[in-house]
């Protein structure tokens, strides 16, 4: 089950389950960005390994839909990638 | 509370909770606003070694609409760094701090202050400003007033900062208020009597967290003026405070802690005692999360406001007028959500726009009061609450009162508000209590109760 927490972090998730990952590895962002789905916004995909600087979190917020939360300093990119996070949910397993 | 355990969640989390929002004319700089801004309820002064601060990863912002839109068009943020000079001891000082500099002082915070304009472009006031240590006691901060006054820092364009502990300054009789809603003074007719007694302070000897900054008026109208009349629609700020966290934590289990992701808002406050008895349980932290400019969601709320329904119930007989009244209470939305047009009070409005929005509305036109009333406009000053809103004015007499019906001819002439309801107090005749003190100058607020100093609270 979703865990609860005060700070709403996982407020709107409606997935029966979630995936939090702590990507602090440059080579783990890039397979990310490489397995993304095609509505990462242009922009979006300009981040580089070169420009993280620190850690980078990624939310699974539903995953019948593959909608994907990842926050890196002040930003927030939702995207969709149901590949990944089917993948994501059998590293649970 | 006005705002000091308001809400399930934030209560939880006292760093980030709002506690307080002031707003008035600086008495003795009346060319400026001081806006304040308290965080951190019901601190034990004794509480250390690890004495109280502000939160490093929480953004603190005062806000200013000066358009009637309920969105910011002023933004002051406050962020924290705490710097510990010797992690190898347990000691919050190993000796008499006599300056904020001092090396005794072994867990120093600074901040910095950055003012934001309604296109979100960003300016830096201030860096590294020092905030004074909590008041340990007698050995440890021998003279905290001094101390204090270093903490008080001169920016530029004329705008003054403070950040730090300070004395309560709020007044309530929380333990009778919040035991079935009894205030002490007229507990004999309650529901559940009790012979009457004199209210109880709830918050004496206890400290908040103040963020207090005073601004020329000229930095906070639409168009950079200083009106002078109070007709002018120029001279009205709504003004609010929040508190946010980044949207992400992650505990890494060794004392160590990642945050990403954008600045959620957990916490805000401008009207005081509204999330407190007007919000229901159910949407209180909701309401925490939303901003003024959403607030016409929760209008439903302040037009039938549940303690209305309660007093004439928890009072049997002496609030019968107040029972038979059905119409839904505009004088409430227009006194909290919208403020209070022109032609209703003889020199006086603070009407910002239809929008309803949770503000502090401030008429700035409206000079310092010479001798100030506690109970503000129903007093007739003015100057006070809920024109903004002053250290010392005592909100929850007016709230319990215009609550009660004593405001309703204001938009219903037809109505008699009940006897009672002009006299209802929590400390009668209303008065601040013994020991509440503050200062003539700012922050305003008082010098914070040493940890020596204080009591243990009886018990009986």
């Amino acid at each position: 089950m979703v865990k609860l927490t005060r700070r709403g972090f996982f407020k709107q998730t409606t997935a029966s389950a979630a995936t939090i990952g702590v990507l602090a590895a440059a080579p783990n962002l890039a397979a990310v960005v490489e397995n993304s789905a095609p509505d990462v916004p242009a922009a979006e995909t300009e981040l580089s390994a070169a420009t993280l600087t620190e850690p980078m979190l990624a939310h699974v917020r539903d995953v019948a839909t593959g909608e994907v939360s990842l926050m890196v300093g002040e930003r927030e990119i939702i995207y969709r990638d149901p590949q990944l996070v089917m993948r994501l949910l059998r590293a649970m397993h | 509370m006005s705002s000091h355990r308001e809400a399930p969640e934030i209560s939880k989390d006292p760093v980030a909770d709002n506690t307080d929002t002031y707003a008035f004319v600086s008495p003795d700089r009346p060319d400026t606003v001081t806006l304040i801004s308290n965080y951190v309820p019901l601190e034990e002064p004794p509480g250390g070694p690890n004495f109280f601060e502000f939160g490093n990863d929480v953004l603190y912002e005062i806000l200013i609409d000066n358009d009637g839109d309920g969105l910011a068009d002023v933004t002051y943020q406050f962020r924290f760094q705490t710097q510990v000079g010797n992690p190898n001891t347990f000691l919050y000082n190993t000796g008499p701090i006599t300056s904020i500099s001092s090396a005794n002082w072994n867990r120093k915070q600074f901040y910095s202050v950055t003012v934001v304009d309604a296109n979100g472009n960003s300016t830096a006031l201030g860096s590294g400003l020092a905030c004074p240590p909590c008041n340990v006691g007698p050995r440890s901060t021998p003279d905290y007033e001094n101390l204090a006054q270093q903490a008080v820092h001169s920016l530029s364009g004329g705008i003054k900062v403070f950040a730090g502990q300070r004395a309560e300054g709020f007044y309530v009789d929380l333990g009778s208020i919040f035991d079935l809603g009894a205030l002490r003074p007229f507990q004999n007719l309650h529901l559940i009597p009790l012979p009457a007694t004199q209210g109880v302070n709830g918050t004496q000897g206890l400290n908040v967290h103040t963020i207090a900054i005073q601004v020329p008026k000229t930095l906070l109208t639409s168009d950079g003026s200083n009106p002078t009349k109070e007709s002018d629609s120029r001279s009205v700020i709504g003004v609010w405070a929040r508190a946010s966290r980044r949207k992400a934590l992650i505990i890494e289990g060794n004392g160590q802690f990642d945050e990403a992701g954008p600045w959620v808002q957990v916490s805000r406050l401008a009207e005081p005692l509204i999330n407190e008895v007007i919000i229901p349980m159910g949407k209180k932290d909701f309401w925490n999360s939303q901003y003024p400019v959403n607030d016409s969601q929760f209008v439903k709320y302040y037009a039938h406001p549940e303690l209305a329904g309660l007093l004439p119930v928890l009072y049997p007989g002496v609030f019968p007028n107040l029972a038979a009244y059905t119409k839904p209470r505009a004088d409430l939305e227009a006194i909290l959500l919208t403020g209070i047009p022109s032609g209703i009070i003889p020199g006086f409005q603070n009407f910002t726009s239809k929008t309803p929005s949770d503000l502090l509305r401030l008429n700035i036109a409206i000079p310092p009061s010479a001798n100030p009333n506690i109970l503000g406009i129903l007093g007739g000053d003015l100057a006070g609450f809920p024109n903004g809103r002053r250290v010392f004015d005592d909100t929850v007499t007016i709230e319990i009162r215009a609550i009660a019906g004593v405001t309703i001819p204001l938009v219903d002439p037809s109505f008699k508000p009940d006897g009672a309801a002009g006299l209802v107090d929590d400390f009668n005749p209303p008065q601040i209590p013994q020991g509440v003190h503050y200062q003539q100058e700012f922050p305003y607020l008082g010098v914070p109760i040493g940890g020596f100093q204080s009591q243990p609270h009886p018990v009986s």
